[in-house]
């Protein structure tokens, strides 16, 4: 196939041309938007503070925390790995940025992992047994579920599991200053995610199942699968091998973006439950103003949608070679 | 082996309505043997492959036996049904490349039923799988292409590679060819060739007629999941029995047939069995055909009679409420009350002279239910005459005629209205046919006054409205009041077919209706008159000297010589094939070649000899002295002692 390998390495150029194009763009924001949130640091870290500064001194501190430094200088910075201090923790923000990061890899990672491959199995099945009873009632509750936000089944689970029945931690990754064994430790943490977790996957999963089995009905209508049955093939390799195979398009891309969305999909979940992720982090640095967070924040969702957008290219010219021939 | 089905029904549940794909089929087919299954769309034949390999949705309920080698096949239980399928039965889809999974190459899903089924492992399927391909001519960079990437004809070849690779002992090839171009097509065909010869057993669906008529023995015509006909293939396009099947074989664009396309009157219908309320049980189940899209309001009629009938050429008034079941004509089994086509006009040996002028000498003329037959000769020969005494205008000397199964004298003698009803006279030249002190509201309302219809006026201008509509007239105050001679030839041809019309009649006879008109009048005004012919499902007799005008309208064709027919039989085949010389003179005239082979000279006849041997350069003593009696040959009759064995 000399003519679809000619054709396609200018257009992966392209891609990755625009890609870096955009990438360009995104830095530029992630400089500028912050910088337009009404209020600063001075103000919402002292407002609240029993220290009473001089005019002098709010002045002074002023200007300190609002000097431009300027884009150029900004790049620079990025190019070199210096991300700069925070100005609320004084710490360094790779530090603060990779303390938070591995939390939210866990949580979310998890969460969206588990719901798309109980969602896609599901979905596939359900569709296998269309206009069954459990079909049926299966897809009605999962509208239903669909629809319930995050924000609500969080705050039930919350409510249900940790304060009223006491079962699992209310808040918190792990249990503070416990020196355990790792398994131990391990478990402490598998408490800790659990209601976290359970709330995300009650928010992701029936969405995944909804869209996989209604992709699977209409593939299952292809002449393909006759012939597959026709065939004689088990029972197992024309729903996986035949229709599921089809049916992965649209959750592939599902499960791109919203891993893309990562950090802000997880704001909510991870401040219902003061989880210590990426999201608990953008939300305490908005609220200080502090600026080389939010930007090291903004700036690293967005790459990340990015990224994972050309990965998802990619990904689709392996699922589907009618996309590398497309015109 | 073998395949058999034995009164297979389908239905088609769709909550209180059910479709009735088929309705006790039953076919036989023996190993080595290859049945085509033709019909139009919607009459079942892709429903009865998948029923054979139980790939039918599950809204399907089926009753009756499918066996193969005489061992009823168990749908029921997948386990067998799958060791069954691909293994034993395998089928060719239609609709090509939609068949194929496109996220897989196409040597791997070929391979697939090796790898999957017949336990052989990776390697060693693929390379059977690239033999099978290469086999019917798809190379190695083509078979690792993905489906999207192929053209229809290298579809068809992998498809019929991938039904193949287990080596079943049933093929089921459902529209093979469609999309096809003619030398893909050879490849096809080579597949069922190789396939009867290694015994396999071969259907095939399609509704490509010459294609099942050269790759098949017998050909099985599937109406609204009914058979209509089973028949010996090469039959199909010469001589059919049922009206469906002459209709359909009239609409194919045969190479063999030079008359324009025709079409099936109508339209076709679903057939949906109402089920009112949930009992099971006859009584509550009652079925009828209904045009597509056309929901509730159909009518109710209840399709015991004959599924065909309101697009049928020859029905009768029992032919809607009589069941009929199929029954054995000849090597044909027929589905038709009235046990294939009828003839609706059956002269014998009619005779006529005007005084000492002979102008029929003793002569046969049938007329078939629904085609149009051409009767073609120089002036003089009779034509008019034969004509007019088919009409029952005329009263032959000697002979009998036998009008739709009642014979005609008889007939005239007792109510000649009636008969005259039934047929309809267009003439030669339609400004000395209409009376010019005639409107045209009175020329063409004339026929219902004659015999007493429509007696209130408004009703009759409403029936010449509708006539006058068919025949694509101006229907306007202004025209109904001009006369004959405001009006162009077309536009006066068209009145006096509107005016032959007006009664319905089921024979039309039209003596040159187009010889006054120019060319492209004469065009429209025959297009015209074909399509009413077969939206009407009207009988025609032509007559004209125009030989290649009676090659495009015709369906079978008569020449006439001195009085009598001398050649007659399907159209294309005395054109292309004439066995009878002055048949032969006639066409070479026609396209301006060369005459020399024949004597010119009057045309005197002798008493007792060929009419022709005179001009004949093939004539012998023989034809001196005896008139040659009819002789059938080749699917025609032909008068003539030695008629052209070999055609051009």
């Amino acid at each position: 196939m000399t003519d679809s390998a000619t054709h396609s390495a200018p257009r992966r150029l392209g891609l990755i041309i625009t890609f870096g194009l955009a990438a360009l763009a995104m830095i530029y924001l992630s400089y500028s938007l912050p910088r337009l949130l009404p209020g600063d640091f001075v103000t919402a870290m002292y407002s609240s503070s029993h220290v009473t500064l001089t005019a002098e001194q709010e002045a002074e501190l002023r200007a300190y925390y609002t000097e431009e430094p300027g884009f150029g200088r900004y790049l620079v910075k990025l190019a070199s790995l210096d991300w700069g201090y925070s100005y609320a923790f004084l710490t360094p923000v790779s530090a603060l940025f990779f303390g938070a990061l591995p939390w939210t890899l866990l949580l979310l990672g998890t969460a969206h992992v588990i719901s798309m491959f109980v969602g896609f199995v599901t979905g596939v099945e359900a569709a296998w047994r269309r206009d069954s009873h459990l079909e049926r009632s299966m897809v009605g509750g999962m509208t239903v579920l669909e629809g319930v936000p995050e924000i609500s089944t969080g705050v039930i689970l919350l409510v249900v599991f940790a304060l009223h029945l006491g079962w699992f931690p209310a808040a918190g990754a792990e249990t503070a200053y416990a020196e355990v064994s790792l398994l131990a430790r391990l478990a402490d943490v598998g408490h800790h995610l659990a209601l976290p977790l359970a709330t995300l996957v009650l928010a992701y999963f029936p969405g995944n199942f909804l869209l996989t089995r209604n992709s699977m009905v209409m593939v299952i209508k292809q002449s393909y699968i006759t012939t597959a049955r026709a065939k004689g093939l088990p029972a197992r390799r024309i729903r996986y091998a035949h229709a599921a195979r089809n049916a992965l398009l649209p959750l592939v891309t599902r499960f791109g973006l919203r891993l893309a969305f990562m950090i802000t999909g997880a704001l909510v979940v991870e401040r219902i439950h003061s989880y210590p992720g990426l999201g608990t982090l953008l939300y305490n640095a908005i609220q200080a103003r502090d600026l080389p967070v939010i930007q090291a924040v903004v700036l690293a969702s967005s790459l990340m949608v990015l990224t994972i957008i050309l990965g998802l290219e990619m990904i689709y010219r392996i699922i589907d070679p009618r996309i590398e021939h497309a015109h | 082996m073998s395949l058999s089905m034995d009164k297979l029904s389908v239905l088609y549940h769709d909550g209180l309505h059910s479709i009735q794909a088929l309705d006790e089929v039953s076919i036989e087919l023996k190993p080595g043997a290859c049945l085509a299954l033709i019909g139009e769309s919607g009459s079942g034949k892709t429903t009865l492959g998948h029923a054979c390999l139980g790939l039918l949705p599950q809204n399907a309920s089926v009753e009756g036996r499918i066996s193969l080698n005489g061992q009823q096949i168990d749908y029921s239980d997948e386990t067998s049904l799958n060791q069954l399928r691909w293994n034993r039965l395998a089928m060719v889809f239609q609709n090509g490349a939609a068949n194929f999974n496109p996220v897989y190459r196409i040597i791997n899903q070929v391979a697939e039923p090796l790898i999957q089924r017949a336990d052989i492992g990776q390697a060693e399927a693929m390379l059977i799988a690239a033999q099978a391909l290469s086999e019917l001519g798809l190379n190695h960079d083509e078979c690792n292409r993905f489906p999207h990437q192929l053209s229809g004809g290298q579809i068809q070849r992998a498809l019929l590679a991938m039904a193949l690779i287990l080596d079943p002992e049933v093929l089921i090839l459902d529209e093979p060819t469609s999309g096809l171009d003619a030398v893909t097509k050879t490849i096809v065909a080579d597949v069922i060739q190789k396939a009867r010869s290694g015994n396999k057993t071969v259907l095939l669906i399609t509704h490509d007629l010459e294609f099942a008529v050269h790759n098949s023995d017998t050909i099985t015509m599937l109406y609204l999941g009914q058979i209509m006909e089973t028949l010996p293939a090469e039959d199909l396009l010469t001589s059919p029995l049922h009206p469906f099947t002459l209709a359909l074989s009239r609409s194919y664009p045969a190479m063999s047939t030079a008359r324009d396309l025709g079409g099936i009157r109508g339209d076709a219908f679903y057939r949906t069995v109402h089920q009112h309320g949930r009992q099971e049980g006859e009584a509550y189940r009652h079925s009828h055909i209904q045009s597509p899209g056309s929901g509730h309001e159909s009518s109710h009629a209840p399709p015991t009679g004959c599924l065909f009938q309101n697009r049928c050429t020859q029905a009768l008034d029992r032919c809607r409420t009589e069941p009929v079941a199929l029954e054995l004509i000849g090597d044909h089994q027929v589905r038709c009350l009235r046990h294939g086509i009828v003839s609706i006009l059956d002269l014998k040996q009619v005779e006529k002279s005007y005084g000492d002028v002979v102008a029929l000498r003793p002569t046969d003329l049938t007329i078939k239910a629904g085609e149009v037959f051409s009767i073609v000769g120089e002036t003089g020969s009779g034509k008019t005459t034969l004509a007019m005494t088919a009409a029952g205008a005329f009263k032959p000397d000697n002979g009998t005629r036998v009008f739709d199964g009642h014979d005609m004298d008889e007939w005239i003698r007792r109510d000649y209205k009636s008969l005259a009803r039934q047929i309809g006279v267009i003439y030669q030249s339609p400004a000395e046919s209409i009376s010019h002190r005639f409107t045209v509201l009175e020329a063409v309302a004339e026929p219902l006054k004659i015999h007493g219809l429509c007696r209130n006026s408004e009703e009759r201008l409403e029936r010449v409205i509708r006539v006058l509509a068919h025949v694509h007239l101006s229907t306007d105050k202004a025209f109904l009041g001009r006369y004959p001679h405001e009006l162009n030839m077309g536009a006066l041809q068209r009145v006096s077919m509107a005016r032959a019309l007006i009664l319905n009649p089921s024979l039309l006879i039209a003596d040159e209706p187009t010889s006054s008109l120019d060319p492209s009048v004469q065009a429209k005004v025959l297009k015209l008159l074909l399509d009413l012919q077969i939206e009407l499902g009207l009988s025609m007799l032509f007559v004209t000297h125009d030989i290649g005008l009676a090659r495009k309208i015709s369906d079978r064709l008569g020449v006439m010589l001195q009085g009598r027919l001398i050649e007659f039989g399907p159209a294309s085949l005395v054109i292309d094939k004439p066995l009878h010389p002055y048949t032969r003179l006639l066409i070479d005239s026609v396209s301006g070649l060369s005459r020399k082979s024949f004597n010119s000279g009057s045309s005197r006849v002798e008493p007792g000899g060929c009419p022709f041997e005179h001009r004949c350069t093939r004539a012998k003593d023989v034809c001196k002295k005896k008139n040659p009696q009819m002789l059938e040959r080749d699917h025609r009759s032909v008068a003539c002692h030695f008629p052209w064995d070999r055609p051009r």
